[in-house]
């Protein structure tokens, strides 16, 4: 497998792009700027899937993720409104262990890329027939596919391949996952609420609320 | 003068065939491994973000970073089988719509439990929660 061409140059692009962003969201001192640089981070690695050829898991990528668990991000930290972060980026990396312990799992990583990985990878360039091989099978799958409306690009089928998979190979994992989300729902709804609407809805014992501080002071509703 | 010409003939041999070389070419045909350093690097970030940042909606989010290149490694390989032919070359996939799943439900929890905890303490600084820390 290797790309070739204009995509890898967007490869390299899109690959700095993502590992800058994701050391300004780790770096930033402003809670929303975090949010701000790791949405620039995952719609460039939303980019890399497409250059992977998995148009459906980027669109998913950018659905969710960018619309709705970084909305989600940034509601929670304009609620929580605490403003101005530590005290800047000495007192964020002023931290011996935690920056040691960083480090360390970056060095094992290193080590196990530069020993194994890249070795590996090089010795797959090194004989150019079998990517060939691949390419060619690739470019002839790709001919035989629809082309689209405008009659310039073609109609992938990868995303009912994704499909197909997902209902027949996974799908008790599917359904799980549904279950997951339920309880999910139900689970953030209970955490988020608040006491008084916990007694509006009449299922907390009335008893708990009587010797409870007078910033919650809610009468119970009698019986 | 004469006796050290292997050793040019083998020094050149070794930049132009060589890491020099090699390196150029990965660089022009990124394959599998590239895409292995690039998930290994975010991994890494979002590691040193849980490790070093206090507030914990930053944390968090390193979090979904870290997820994220887990994602792009199991996109990568899905790639690199439907290529060399080999398994089920979309479990890849499947399998990052369950992550994405499940980081969703995680986030879903982890605010709500972020908005209670604000509530209770009114603070988001994670060295400040330390109620059950002995």
């Amino acid at each position: 497998m290797t790309l070739s061409g204009w995509e890898s140059v967007f490869f390299w692009i899109f690959s700095i792009a993502a590992i800058l962003a994701g050391l300004l969201t780790v770096m930033a001192r402003n809670a929303v700027h975090s949010a701000l640089f790791l949405i620039s981070s995952l719609v460039s690695v939303a980019a890399l899937f497409i250059l992977l050829g998995a148009e459906f898991i980027a669109g998913v990528q950018i659905l969710v993720y960018v619309g709705g668990v970084m909305v989600l991000f940034l509601f929670v930290i304009m609620l929580v409104n605490v403003g101005a972060e530590e005290e800047g980026r000495s007192a964020i990396f002023n931290r011996p262990p935690q920056v040691t312990a960083a480090m360390v799992f970056l060095g094992l990583l290193a080590l196990v890329l530069v020993l194994y990985v890249i070795p590996e990878g090089a010795k797959t360039l090194k004989n150019p027939e079998k990517q060939q091989q691949a390419a060619i099978a690739r470019e002839a799958r790709e001919q035989n596919l629809q082309t689209g409306a405008t009659g310039v690009s073609r109609i992938t089928k990868e995303t009912e391949r994704v499909g197909i998979s997902l209902y027949t190979y996974a799908s008790l994992p599917f359904e799980i996952a549904s279950l997951l989300l339920l309880v999910a729902i139900i689970g953030s709804v209970m955490l988020a609420r608040t006491l008084k609407q916990e007694i509006a809805a009449d299922d907390v014992d009335p008893e708990v609320t009587e010797h409870d501080d007078p910033k919650m002071s809610v009468s119970a509703p009698s019986e | 003068m004469n006796h050290l010409s292997p050793l040019f003939a083998l020094l050149f041999q070794e930049v132009s065939h060589g890491r020099a070389a090699t390196a150029l070419e990965g660089v022009k045909h990124p394959d599998l491994s590239k895409f292995l350093v690039i998930a290994a690097i975010l991994f890494v970030i979002g590691v040193a973000g849980v490790l070093t940042r206090r507030n914990i909606i930053v944390i968090f989010m390193s979090i979904e970073l870290i997820l994220n290149a887990a994602n792009l490694n199991f996109i990568a390989f899905s790639r690199y089988l439907q290529d060399s032919g080999g398994g089920n070359p979309l479990a890849g996939q499947v399998f990052t719509v369950f992550i994405i799943v499940v980081a969703a439900a995680e986030a879903a929890i982890g605010l709500g439990i972020v908005i209670a905890l604000y509530r209770n303490r009114e603070t988001i600084w994670i060295d400040e929660i330390d109620l059950m820390k002995w």
